[in-house]
């Protein structure tokens, strides 16, 4: 017999998967280059940054925080990547400094929301700020394109046979995430922490360390984003990344993450980001200009979250 | 001034499964100070919920000054005149006296509310109470009794023609406590009644004129105060002779100190002294406000204190529950739906959250494991359930007791401290849950401390019994069959 839990989360995966589903076969109705191969990857090049950095970020809110900072964190993370590699430190010690910076960043927020008690709201909107700054800053307020070597640009566009390496790393990240969310110690004193973190002290679990990590995890992704988003675009640009962290930030909630805390899947968030990317591309296909693309999605956020709740409330 | 301004006739509420009020009948008279006794779950808020139109009467019927009387909701019976100062003071902490004052009844010209003036009766009835207190003092800054004071002021520039109060003393101090008195005489005087709900006999006698006791939801009698000869006279009418379980005696081994506190003081204890022996059951016994969940909160690293803790011989400078429960320590806190479960979550998963090492290798957790552990509880202490991945939001209350039970046992720790273990959980889980502790006890020689509120839960349990008053040990006792209940209850309300 299957339980109430399980029927719930199977449930909250068929609504998300069916929006999915009704927006592709939309766009692919009303435009004939939206249904090609080609095309799909596309998306999923475009949504893997989303994708990557929403995996801790999934956690980070079920453990009832939030991140604002990732969108400024891949800009200065990308812009560092772009000067390190400049000075002509060997690429790989470019982007594992660039990732170790982000890291970085999400210690900081862990140290403010942890030990100095300041709600993660607040906190990861003043290390948005900064982070922001910091890029424009290191940056000049110019892109950093002068100077790299010739194979900057090679992780962010390599291929493996057919398929993008940037495909192949966020199913990789997606897979290490979905391990952690549903098979490890740190997976379920996350969900505990969020669920009732009264309840989770008296349980002597040590919510300090564990929120730390969640925002160390993030920060760390953050900067392989920028790192990856550095090289794709074959340039460091201090401007990239606004608004990333709304992306995510939507994807989670698309994907039946609790904005309370205590709820929510990693497979949710990317069908969500899928949800996100899918609109956006076809809306581009389509010709729609920007301003309405933004009117669209706001729409699709909301309404998803309406169908939602009352597709569960009428099955109660 | 014989008159009734309230009767109430044959009321009765039936919960799911619990009769909380079976066929209560008595009047309050016009003018009088009336007080309603009895122990926790006596049927004291019910009743007062069925008053201000809270709860919906199953039976039984209402008058209010010689009208029926049929609240639907809260805001009904305040317009008619009935008001509640409750235990938790309905008072917004970030608010201004006199934005609290204000909130709800704002009088305002287009739109903007009207300050309040010296002339004004609310300000004269403030002053009237307490001249210290300032119109633009934030409530968060004041004391207990200052915020009560406040509450009570809106209450009564409401035009409130009956007052009820809930346990209003329970965090006041001496000194507060006999100022709070000489504002509800001086209410009594204005023609306001007051219906006084109390643990405290000794409060009774000092400004009662009447007395009804409770228990488990039935009137035992209304008397008026001048007629009660004594304070027994009322522990016996809240008690009675109710022993369904019977203390088992045991041989406690009094050469291992399990447990020892020295001295420990904060706010509200005033310098704790006591061994827990190995194997032994401990209760703790005493009033709101005694101290006894401090106690247990200072044990387990939650509260701030000064004193020593040791364990077995050994200082522990625990800071927090994570480094107490790892030196074998673990604690059932007393409520289990915002301190003691993830509702959210599975029967499994809650019950092995609390020693995660035993189902995980390198952090990684093994489902089969976490299962049959879960398994093993279900079945040791007979959780009704359908499965161990049944989300615990759905069980009973006497179930959803028992997984927190154990969680903690899951633990395997050598001392467990249970903060009112059957609260809210039906006869016959309570007497399952008892029989476990003492097992726990008895075979597997865990050092046990109850802290509870039921004074039979208590003398079933314990092998020593600690009684508190207002933060201090009053008395420890041996348990035995002969225990006088009526003198117990003398130490903890303050007698000697």
């Amino acid at each position: 017999m299957r339980t109430a839990k399980i029927n719930k989360s199977v449930l909250q995966k068929l609504v998300i998967i069916g929006i999915l589903v009704v927006i592709v076969i939309a766009l692919s109705l009303l435009s004939k280059q939206f249904l090609t191969a080609a095309n799909f990857y596309n998306v999923a090049v475009q949504v893997a940054l989303v994708i990557i950095v929403g995996c801790p970020i999934t956690l980070l809110m079920i453990s009832g925080n939030l991140d604002l900072s990732v969108g400024g964190t891949i800009a200065v993370t990308g812009i560092l990547f772009a000067k390190f590699a400049t000075w002509g430190i060997p690429l790989w010690m470019s982007a594992l400094m660039a990732c170790l910076i982000g890291a970085l960043v999400g210690y900081i927020n862990g140290v403010l929301v942890v030990h100095l008690k300041i709600t993660s709201v607040i906190a990861t909107l003043g290390l948005m700020y900064v982070t922001r700054g910091l890029a424009y800053i290191f940056s000049d307020g110019k892109n950093i394109n002068a100077g790299l070597p010739t194979n900057f640009d090679r992780l962010g566009r390599m291929f493996i046979g057919p398929v993008p390496l940037a495909l192949i790393i966020f199913i990789v990240i997606v897979a290490i995430f979905y391990f952690v969310e549903s098979k490890t110690v740190f997976g379920k004193y996350s969900f505990a922490i969020g669920g009732n973190r009264t309840a989770a002290e008296l349980s002597g679990i040590d919510i300090g360390r564990i929120t730390l990590l969640l925002f160390v995890l993030v920060g760390f992704l953050a900067g392989f984003s920028g790192v990856l988003l550095g090289s794709r675009l074959g340039v460091g640009q201090p401007n990239v990344g606004v608004g990333f962290e709304f992306d995510i930030i939507v994807a989670v909630i698309l994907g039946g993450t609790s904005l309370a805390g205590g709820k929510g899947s990693i497979l949710g968030m990317v069908i969500g980001a899928f949800i996100v990317g899918f609109l956006a591309n076809g809306l581009n296909l389509m010709g729609i200009a920007s301003f309405w693309q933004s009117v669209i999605k706001g729409i699709v956020l909301v309404g998803a979250v309406v169908l939602d709740r009352l597709i569960k409330e009428k099955i109660k | 001034m014989d008159e009734n301004i309230l009767e109430i006739n044959n009321i009765s509420k039936v919960f799911p499964g619990v009769i909380a009020l079976n066929d209560v009948s008595f009047a309050v008279k016009r003018n009088t100070i009336h007080c309603i006794v009895g122990e926790n779950g006596a049927g004291k808020s019910t009743l007062i919920k069925i008053l201000m139109g809270a709860y919906k009467r199953t039976s039984g019927s209402l008058f209010f000054e010689g009208k029926e009387y049929d609240p639907k909701n809260v805001k009904e019976s305040m317009n008619m005149g009935i008001n509640t100062i409750y235990q938790e003071i309905n008072v917004v902490e970030t608010l201004t006296v006199e934005q609290n004052l204000n909130l709800g009844i704002e009088e305002n010209k287009l739109g903007v509310i009207k300050r309040i003036k010296k002339t004004d009766n609310i300000y004269k009835i403030l002053k009237e109470i307490d001249s210290s207190i300032k119109l633009s003092d934030e409530l968060a800054g004041l004391s207990v009794a200052q915020k009560q004071t406040v509450a009570i002021t809106k209450v009564i520039a409401s035009k409130t023609k009956v007052l009820i109060l809930d346990e209003p003393t329970a965090s006041l101090s001496e000194f507060e406590v006999s100022k709070l008195f000489e504002i509800l005489m001086n209410l009594k005087k204005q023609g306001i009644t007051i219906i006084y709900i109390t643990h405290k006999l000794n409060e009774i006698f000092e400004i009662g004129d009447y007395v009804t006791t409770l228990r488990d939801g039935n009137v035992i009698e209304t008397k008026q105060v001048k007629d009660v000869t004594s304070k027994s006279e009322l522990i016996n009418m809240m008690f009675g002779k109710v022993f369904t379980e019977k203390y088992i005696p045991a041989e406690i081994d009094r050469n291992i100190k399990a447990l020892e506190l020295l001295n420990i003081k904060n706010k509200v204890l005033k310098g704790i002294n006591f061994e827990l022996f190995k194997g032994e059951i401990l209760g703790f016994y005493g009033l709101i406000g005694s101290g006894k969940t401090e106690i247990a909160r200072v044990i387990y690293g939650l509260d701030k204190k000064e004193g020593i803790i040791k364990l077995f011989g050994k200082d522990i400078k625990s800071k927090n529950p994570l480094s107490v429960i790892s030196k074998g320590i673990s604690m059932i806190p007393e409520e289990r739906r915002t301190q003691g479960l993830f509702t959210e979550l599975s029967i499994s998963e809650n019950i092995v959250i609390m020693n995660t090492k035993k189902i995980s290798r390198f952090g990684i957790t093994s489902a089969i494991k976490e299962r049959s552990i879960a398994k093993y509880f279900i079945k040791r202490l007979m959780i009704a359930a359908k499965s161990e991945s049944q989300i615990v939001a759905f069980l009973s209350g006497g179930n959803q007791q028992k997984v927190v039970i154990s969680k903690c046992l899951n633990a395997e720790s050598t001392i467990i401290l249970l903060d009112e273990p059957t609260r809210g959980v039906d006869v016959s889980a309570k007497e399952e849950i008892h029989k476990l502790i003492r097992g726990l006890a008895r075979e597997s020689g865990v050092s046990i401390i109850v802290f509870s509120s039921e004074l039979e839960e208590i003398l079933t349990l314990s092998d020593r019994i600690v009684l508190l008053y207002e933060g201090k040990i009053k008395k420890v006792l041996d348990n035995s069959s002969d225990i006088d209940s009526k003198s117990i209850m003398d130490i903890v309300t303050g007698g000697n």
